[in-house]
């Protein structure tokens, strides 16, 4: 058991974010090591394509795309979402990162993070994790009610963060 | 080190991997890549090494090349915005920008294995550079990952995208993770 705040048990800040292996939006296998590469992590839970509240998040976080495609960060996005139905709503959405499909919910239940009052379809409780690039959760949000989500300032903060801390030549180098 | 591809007569015998390709519009010839941390041959341009495969099949390429003393800076925004319709658009099983020097732009590959080469019909790297429509053999071109995005920028300058990391400095041959035990393929 990781310690740290006990909202989400396992996934507080401090603890390691397990390895997810998940299918693309393409339909390639993905493990969340090798999305991460060497660079910190915006990991984004959500319901699915069908909710208002996910496609009002995601237009606050298609404003980030736009700084994060310059700043050695990554974005991925998980939902149970069939990787068609990801790939159609990220094309929909001008989305330019990896969408991954939990479609069988086999990590839904061994993260905790079913969303117990849908039982229509199960999905995800919104969540956002910032993460380092080895997957140690640094920031967490829990997005059930919307405004628990990070705003896009948060996120630049955190990222802010990381990157200092990981970046050997965050201080310019002087010859 | 870095990883280089051209376009040659003939197969070089230095060349860690090589295939004839044939042309609907132009000559045939060979394309052919090589490791090293300087141009094998004139006219040789630096590729994602995660391309190349030994054990590869046979491929449909869309092959954007520069004509030759022509580039563009990495940073054009011309080149930006390609990048940005490549993530945003259909996924492809090959892709890499060319890059020569530090910093100049020359060209792309997109490619896809089968027989479907409408496939390659949304290629935004043909808008800035002459492209050719190939048909290259087994045994150069392999699969690269799905770019994670939505970075559209290098990973060291010189580096062609999308190639995704910085030199792991715990890593002493600094090979990229996804270079690791893929079959037995000698690799860029």
């Amino acid at each position: 058991m990781c310690s740290g705040s006990d909202t989400w048990g396992d996934l507080a800040p401090g603890c390691h974010f397990p390895d997810l292996r998940l299918k693309d939006h393409v339909g390639n296998e993905r493990s969340l090591s090798d999305l991460a590469g060497g660079d910190p992590v915006l990991l984004h839970f959500y319901r699915g394509w069908w909710c208002p509240k996910e496609q009002a998040y995601f237009r606050k976080l298609l404003r980030l795309q736009d700084e994060a495609e310059v700043a050695y960060t990554r974005f991925v996005s998980v939902s149970v979402d069939t990787p068609q139905e990801s790939a159609a709503f990220r094309a929909g959405l001008g989305a330019r990162w990896t969408f991954l499909s939990d479609q069988g919910r086999r990590w839904v239940h061994e993260l905790g993070l079913l969303e117990t009052t849908d039982s229509s379809h199960n999905p995800y409780v919104p969540t956002v994790f910032v993460l380092r690039p080895d997957l140690q959760i640094h920031a967490s949000f829990n997005g059930y009610w919307f405004w628990g989500r990070p705003t896009n300032e948060e996120l630049r903060q955190a990222f802010r963060e990381i990157t200092r801390s990981i970046r050997p030549d965050w201080h310019v180098p002087r010859k | 080190m870095s990883c280089w591809l051209a376009v040659c007569d003939t197969t070089p015998r230095d060349a860690v991997a090589a295939a004839t390709f044939t042309a609907d519009d132009d000559a045939g010839g060979v394309l052919a890549a090589w490791d090293g941390h300087s141009a094998p041959v004139p006219g040789a341009v630096k590729v994602d090494p995660r391309c190349i495969d030994v054990n590869g099949e046979a491929a449909w390429v869309s092959l954007v090349l520069a004509a030759p003393g022509t580039w563009l800076l990495f940073d054009d925004i011309v080149v930006s915005h390609a990048i940005r319709a490549v993530l945003a658009g259909p996924p492809v099983d090959v892709v890499s920008t060319f890059v020569i020097g530090d910093d100049r732009f020359v060209g792309a590959l997109t490619a896809v294995h089968g027989d479907d080469r409408t496939r390659l019909g949304h290629d935004p790297f043909a808008a800035i550079f002459r492209a050719r429509l190939i048909r290259v053999g087994a045994g150069l071109l392999g699969r690269t990952p799905t770019p994670v995005g939505p970075m559209t920028q290098r990973y060291g300058a010189a580096n062609p995208w999308p190639w995704d990391r910085f030199p792991d400095p715990f890593t002493p041959d600094g090979v990229h993770p996804a270079r690791h035990g893929i079959g037995d393929a000698p690799l860029c």
